[in-house]
């Protein structure tokens, strides 16, 4: 557990807390009631003295930084959404496929390849464009692939796992299939399924503000990745505070979930201490 | 033996410099920003490939290059068409003596350019009536030159086009003289033979290029092609087989002060070489005017304040390095439309009507036209027969107060049992800003709406499909002179594919553009349009935004510019100044 104890984890572990906190606010409203309020004028430069002002205005006039504050809510919704489907769909289909073999795993091996054959970027806008425009969309896109690397793993682990002393005794002691996954083999690899949590939530993070950012992603609401497309044609006219605050949170937020998924497989990972 | 080789080299590197020097003194350098897809005259319906058809092909008209309004005048043709009494049947006498560039694909006369008869425009017609070569400028001779439809369907039934059979419509009388019998009058189909679709394509060409027809170009235009990579730059040098054209001698109010008539009756074309090279993003194209490498540009819409004085002047920087603006209002209108099939928006006058009030069309242009664009109040833009400068639309000028009474009136007070309006645009940056700006003037009133983004192809796939209440934001630019081109929109028959993508149908404007159709005097039909813009005014199919203002800013070397909506591509009358250096800037 020393790994958890690391500066940079604590770091990484604060700044997470932060953007959920951030993501808090913007769910319920709390403390930023809408974006589409002006705050100031026209590509305001930041000014500390209001905190509206912190990260300047946008060609409205709102608040850059209360559009990375709703941003925030927008990618850790995203984030949380695909990583955990990820994570419950991937051990389902892994563990059944490792355990039961045969045909269960032909058919799952089929699968994640036949996906995994479709360039991502690509599955993604497609994927969008079929379940419609907007938050759940993207998730739902990212869903379909976020499942396969836990999938992957899950099943060569349970393949191993399915032929150790402790699962045969578990089977001798009465305990079913699904006992025995889930009561015995699952806490096994349970230090996998944190660590592809925090590796499948950067992606879907990165992949929600690069399909906002094309304009396939989320509408009507701030996301990082409009921010981004945004502060393309501002920088022409200097302004690059727009740029700094959605590149910055986009950053902070997938620099600190590496770090925490890093100290998470040093600390959980049997073979590694 | 070192010394004199190295002077020899010296001196062989000195005259291959002063050869370049020599070659890119006369050179325009010109830009676009789109990849062009080709050169076939027949296909050349988006502006960069017309742009780029324009300089190799001609037509049998042409506009006047420096008076406005537009006025056609002859190209190919020796003068303007002999039109019988009834206004059905066009006289053309080709030019004796034009020749089509020199070119491999004559092969009678040894790659020497043959001349140019009557039976060329017969063919050129022919081939955009071909369904084979999927010409997008069908709709400019769909229905309206007698038997050409027949030839088509006989094409399509027989799977090919037989090019040798007759069109009672559209014959060549003899070797000068072309005849072309409409199937009822008209007062624009003048300007179809202005137009790429009618330019004139050797037959020689098209057979021995086949399908890299496209990637060749021989017309009898001033210059002949010399390098074609679509996605990066274009070389046109000067056409040595070109005939005898000279500068316009007379121009309009204000051409004599510009300069624009220094050059008058001079012998044309002015350049030996243009090289076009494509920016697809600004920002380069930017950097590249100012470092020299380009002649012409608009300024960055971001940066436009910056670069653009209050006054229309440039700023200080560019002045210094002698670099002017030229102002041009374009003839076009910007536009929401409205889905008139939509049992909410479609079947309830007062609630669009609502909505183009709520429109701050002031904070809309200062926004995203930096305060330079002209508020529309009809589909006719200034400088079109029609436009009337005094003519307000009762529901274009911004009154939130007035929305909300039409709101209230309209069933929907404060915007109650109305749900959010599905408002559909195009997935790019200054849309999407649009429609954040649309949603904050609308939520004003009390109306909420939800914005979908599409990519292009889908965008006018929600427009043909009826999917959405509202699209944004959309612009028609002038194809001819004449307001008929804005009022197509309307047309009920014109239905999208067609035009009109709103779905508007009203008979009495239906019976007003078919008698406008019908009307060659000019004012009368320009009063038959004044009133069909005041139903659609009234009717609001469309929520009218803006009339654009063009920028181009224009270097110390390059004279004689003067922006033509009608033919981007007449470039013949430019002339660059080899001893003003490009690197003044």
């Amino acid at each position: 557990m020393k790994a958890l104890c690391r500066p940079p984890t604590i770091a990484a572990f604060s700044i997470i807390i932060i953007f959920v906190f951030m993501a808090v606010l913007s769910w319920s409203g709390l403390l930023v009631s809408g974006t589409g309020e002006t705050n100031g004028g026209v590509y305001t430069p930041p000014d500390l003295s209001d905190l509206r002002l912190w990260l300047g205005t946008d060609f409205m006039g709102r608040s850059v930084l209360y559009k990375v504050i709703h941003g925030a809510g927008a990618a850790i919704t995203v984030g949380i959404v695909a990583a955990a489907s990820g994570v419950i769909i991937g051990f389902t289909l892994g563990a059944a496929a490792g355990y039961y073999g045969g045909l269960v795993d032909h058919a799952v091996v089929w699968l994640y390849t036949v996906i995994s054959s479709v360039p991502s970027i690509l599955l993604l806008s497609r994927a969008s464009y079929a379940f419609g425009k907007g938050l759940w969309a993207v998730c739902a896109a990212l869903c379909i692939g976020s499942w396969i690397t836990v999938a992957r793993v899950v099943r060569s682990e349970c393949m191993r796992h399915k032929s150790m002393d402790y699962v045969i005794a578990a089977e001798s002691a009465g305990a079913g299939h699904l006992a025995r996954i889930f009561r015995h083999i699952l806490p096994n690899l349970m230090h996998h399924v944190i660590v592809f949590f925090t590796i499948e939530f950067v992606s879907a993070v990165k992949a929600e503000v690069v399909l906002s950012f094309l304009g396939v992603g989320i509408q009507g609401q701030p996301s990082w990745g409009i921010m981004i497309d945004d502060a393309k044609t501002e920088l022409f006219r200097g302004v690059w505070w727009q740029l700094a605050g959605a590149g910055g949170a986009v950053f902070l937020l997938v620099l600190s979930l590496n770090l925490l998924g890093d100290a998470l497989r040093d600390a959980l990972d049997p073979k590694i201490k | 033996m070192k010394k004199p080789a190295i002077i020899l080299l010296a001196a062989l590197f000195t005259a291959s410099c002063t050869v370049k020097n020599k070659e890119s003194a006369n050179t325009l350098n010109w830009s676009t920003p789109e990849k062009i897809k080709g050169l076939d005259p027949a296909r050349a319906d988006d502006l960069y490939a017309a742009t780029e058809v324009g300089r190799s092909y001609e037509g049998l008209l042409q506009y006047h290059y420096l008076k406005r309004p537009y006025t056609l005048i002859s190209n190919l043709a020796e003068t303007l068409p002999e039109i019988s009494p009834d206004g059905r049947i066009y006289t053309f006498k080709i030019k004796k003596g034009v020749l089509f560039q020199d070119d491999p694909c004559f092969k009678e006369t040894a790659g020497k350019g043959r001349e140019l008869t009557a039976d060329d425009f017969v063919y050129s017609i022919k081939r955009v009536a071909d369904p084979k070569n999927l010409s997008g400028g069908w709709w400019l001779f769909d229905g309206k030159i007698a038997g050409l439809n027949e030839w088509r369907s006989d094409t399509v039934k027989s799977g090919a086009a037989d090019y040798s059979k007759n069109v009672s419509g559209l014959r060549a009388t003899d070797r000068y003289t072309l005849q072309i019998i409409l199937t009822r009058k008209s007062p624009v189909m003048i300007y179809a033979f202005a137009m790429p679709y009618a330019h004139a394509v050797p037959k020689e060409a098209v057979d021995h290029y086949g399908k890299d027809f496209q990637t060749r170009a021989v017309g009898t235009g001033p210059f002949r092609l010399e390098e074609f990579d679509p996605a990066q730059k274009i070389i046109w040098t000067r056409n040595p087989t070109y005939r005898t054209e000279y500068y316009p001698s007379e121009g309009a109010p204000g051409d004599v002060e510009s300069g624009l008539l220094a050059d008058a009756g001079r012998s044309l074309p002015f350049l030996d070489k243009i090289l076009v090279t494509v920016y697809t993003e600004h920002q380069p194209w930017w950097l590249g005017f100012l470092s020299g490498k380009t002649d012409l540009v608009q300024p960055p819409k971001d940066s436009f304040k910056k670069v653009i004085l209050p006054d229309g002047d440039v700023n200080a920087e560019l002045k210094q390095k002698n670099i002017r603006a030229i102002k041009t209002p374009m003839l076009d209108v910007t536009f929401d439309v409205f889905n008139m099939a939509d049992p909410v928006i479609g079947k309830n006058k007062l609630l669009r009507q609502a909505i183009s009030l709520a429109f701050n069309t002031r904070e809309y242009i200062d926004l995203f036209f930096s305060g330079q664009a002209i508020a529309a109040q009809g589909p006719i833009p200034p400088g079109l027969p029609g436009y009337d400068p005094a003519f307000l639309n009762p529901y274009r000028h911004f009154n939130l107060a007035a929305a909300r009474e039409l709101l209230a009136k309209a069933g929907h007070p404060g915007g109650r049992g109305l749900g959010p309006l599905d408002y559909v645009i195009p997935a790019t940056s200054s849309f999407r800003q649009m429609s954040e700006q649309m949603a904050g003037f609308l939520a004003a009133a009390g109306i909420t709406m939800k914005v979908t983004a599409h990519t292009w192809p889908e965008f006018q796939n929600s427009i043909k499909n009826r999917r959405g209440q509202m699209w944004g934001v959309s612009a028609w630019s002038a194809d001819y002179p004449d307001a008929e081109n804005f009022m197509q929109m309307f047309y009920s028959k014109n239905t999208s594919p067609g035009p009109n993508d709103s779905g508007y149908s009203n008979p009495e404007f239906d019976r007003l553009y078919e008698k406008a159709g019908a009307e060659m005097d000019p004012e009368k039909r320009a009063k038959i349009y004044t009133k069909m813009n005041a139903i659609v005014a009234e009717d609001c199919p469309l929520l009218f935004k803006v009339h654009r203002i063009t920028f181009d800013l224009i270097p110390p070397r390059l004279k004689n510019y003067k922006r033509h909506h009608m033919e981007p591509s007449r470039v013949k009358y430019l002339r660059v100044m080899p001893d003003v250096a490009k690197k003044s800037r």
